[in-house]
């Protein structure tokens, strides 16, 4: 004889099952997950300005001027050292400016690798920066190579070569 | 037989809704879980597609290019860009910017969709523009909202090159202050086709040429400053008791040269004119700081006088051969106030060698070379 064992009571089951499916529903449809994948959007995005900003720095202003804003300051008038200060304000204009009234706040720290040709090395040294890395930031790497007419360690003569001008770029 | 194994009718009854119910759910599955996945996703994605397109490609048609079309052909227009050329991503033609911004010749959001922002979907968008240094920012699109996509990229823009002829201006030549009286005077500026089309400066780079061949090209400025100073004003008045001399532009006038065959060595002589010397619409002619574009010559002179030749008129006069030599050539006709010419010195490079005229060319000390100017464009899209 079949008895009430294991049985279904129907109507409550069915009406419960779709409260349950309903209120997943509601619930998943109504949350917007920040997931990890994300976080390469605002990556991508400050990729692509610092990228930008060197390639505009490291551009001729005119046919005649023989040189790019980034040549003369990584050359620095033969001096030794680099016009930092320049670097500075030159770059966060291009990295800052917006259109429209408001800027951008992005913070940043460049360097400048080079090839050592006489202990077959490469070296690195500071550029310039508008705040210090403290390891808590996640900043991106924007690199431009550059060709200068300058004296680095490990050689004594000024002689054209290609540097790499690395930028660590992150946003508060 | 016995009752094992049955179903009962309630549990078929429930497993069928649970099966149909199931089935449901299974099938809203890919909608259900959208919202997991980040909204701004596909619009951050759909912002850098339509950012690379606009700063890194020309557009297209390319020759001749999209924003030369009038606005009867614009359905010609396939895709909006902004950049000089294919070869100079970044670096934009203000031709095309303001072709692009001009809101009565494109609409919002039809126009902009189907040649920039692509895809199935209805996006709205705002693209945005603005020089360094410049408060005015130039946009189409809705008020942004308070999410979106969103990509900007760092450009620079190419400006026109420019030559200021007057006394003490670095183009300034001692051959071009004729010291000898006459009421009727000429000064030409000089473009040769070939030179300026091949010989520019890093290789020939296209941010920085100034080709007449290019109807994409910036056009050309030409300034004189202190044009009274010329005259022998310094004398006028023991020379001349009471007025002092009057500068009229009397007319403008293209003067044409072409190689000749077989060779190609020997120059045809100047033909011409090949415009109406009168009629001062086809440039832009500001006098003394006010426009004069839509009189016709002749105009009076006080001091100072700018002649631009808009984009497409070099090329369009030069007949898109290589080989052309053109002359520009202005007439001044000086009086004395009451109509009566007077003989007087004045602007005039007849006796400037070697071609009788001011050379438009890539001398820095000549001609102002053509400029790249920062600026920023902006894309959200949402």
């Amino acid at each position: 004889m079949v008895n009430d064992d294991g049985q279904l009571y129907t109507i409550e089951g069915v009406a419960a099952g779709m409260i349950m499916l309903f209120t997943v529903y509601i619930v998943l449809g109504a949350t917007s997950v920040y997931t990890p994948g994300d976080t390469h959007i605002s990556d991508m995005q400050l990729e692509q300005v610092g990228t930008d900003a060197l390639r505009m720095m490291n551009t001729q202003v005119n046919g005649s001027a023989g040189t790019s804003p980034l040549q003369d300051i990584i050359n620095n008038s033969g001096v030794s050292g680099f016009n930092g200060p320049e670097f500075n304000t030159t770059f966060l204009n291009y990295v800052n400016n917006k259109t429209g009234s408001e800027t951008d706040n992005l913070h940043y720290n460049a360097t400048v690798t080079y090839y050592d040709i006489f202990n077959t090395t490469t070296g690195s040294l500071p550029l310039a920066s508008n705040r210090n890395l403290t390891g808590g930031e996640h900043p991106v790497r924007v690199t431009e190579w550059v060709i200068v007419d300058k004296k680095f360690p490990g050689t004594n003569v000024m002689q054209n070569r290609a540097v790499l001008v690395e930028v660590l770029l992150w946003r508060d | 037989m016995t009752d094992d194994g049955n179903l009962s009718i309630d549990f078929l009854a429930g497993f069928t809704i649970f099966m149909v119910a199931f089935i449901y759910v299974a099938t809203l599955i890919p909608g259900l879980f959208i919202g997991l996945q980040s909204r701004t996703i596909d619009y951050d994605a759909v912002a850098y597609r339509t950012g690379v397109i606009l700063v890194e490609d020309p557009g297209m048609p390319y020759n001749p290019s999209w924003e030369t079309l009038n606005d009867y052909n614009k359905g010609d227009i396939l895709r909006f860009g902004l950049a000089l050329t294919k070869d100079t991503p970044n670096i934009l033609s203000i031709a095309k910017i303001n072709r692009f911004f001009c809101s009565t010749a494109f609409v919002y959001p039809d126009d902009y969709h189907s040649r920039a922002v692509f895809g199935d979907y209805p996006y709205q968008f705002n693209i945005s523009f603005q020089m360094a240094g410049d408060n005015y920012t130039r946009s189409i699109g809705d008020v942004l909202p308070e999410g979106y996509g969103y990509s900007r990229r760092v450009v620079k823009i190419k400006e026109t090159s420019n030559a200021t002829i007057g006394p003490g201006t670095g183009s300034w030549h001692s051959d071009y202050e004729q010291q000898v009286n006459a009421s009727v005077h000429l000064f030409s500026v000089y473009f040769n086709y070939t030179k300026l089309s091949g010989d520019g400066p890093d290789l020939n780079n296209p941010a920085y040429q100034i080709n007449p061949l290019n109807p994409l090209g910036e056009g050309v400025v030409i300034n004189f400053t202190d044009l009274d100073k010329t005259t022998n004003y310094l004398n006028d008045s023991s020379i001349y008791p009471g007025l002092p001399t009057n500068i009229t532009l009397t007319q403008i006038s293209m003067y044409r040269s072409v190689s000749l065959a077989p060779l190609h060595t020997v120059h045809s002589p100047f033909a011409g004119p090949i415009l109406d010397p009168h009629d001062a619409s086809q440039y832009n002619l500001y006098v003394d700081g006010s426009s004069i574009r839509t009189t016709t010559l002749p105009v009076n002179i006080t001091g100072n006088m700018s002649l631009f030749i808009p984009p497409g008129l070099l090329s369009n006069v030069g007949n898109d051969d290589s080989s052309t030599w053109l002359k520009v050539t202005m007439q001044f006709n000086l009086t004395d106030g009451q109509g009566n010419p007077r003989e007087d010195w004045f602007l005039n490079s007849t006796q400037s060698q070697p071609y009788g005229a001011f050379e438009y060319n890539y001398n820095p000390a000549n001609v102002t070379q053509p400029t790249l100017q920062d600026g920023v464009v902006e894309v959200a899209v949402w």
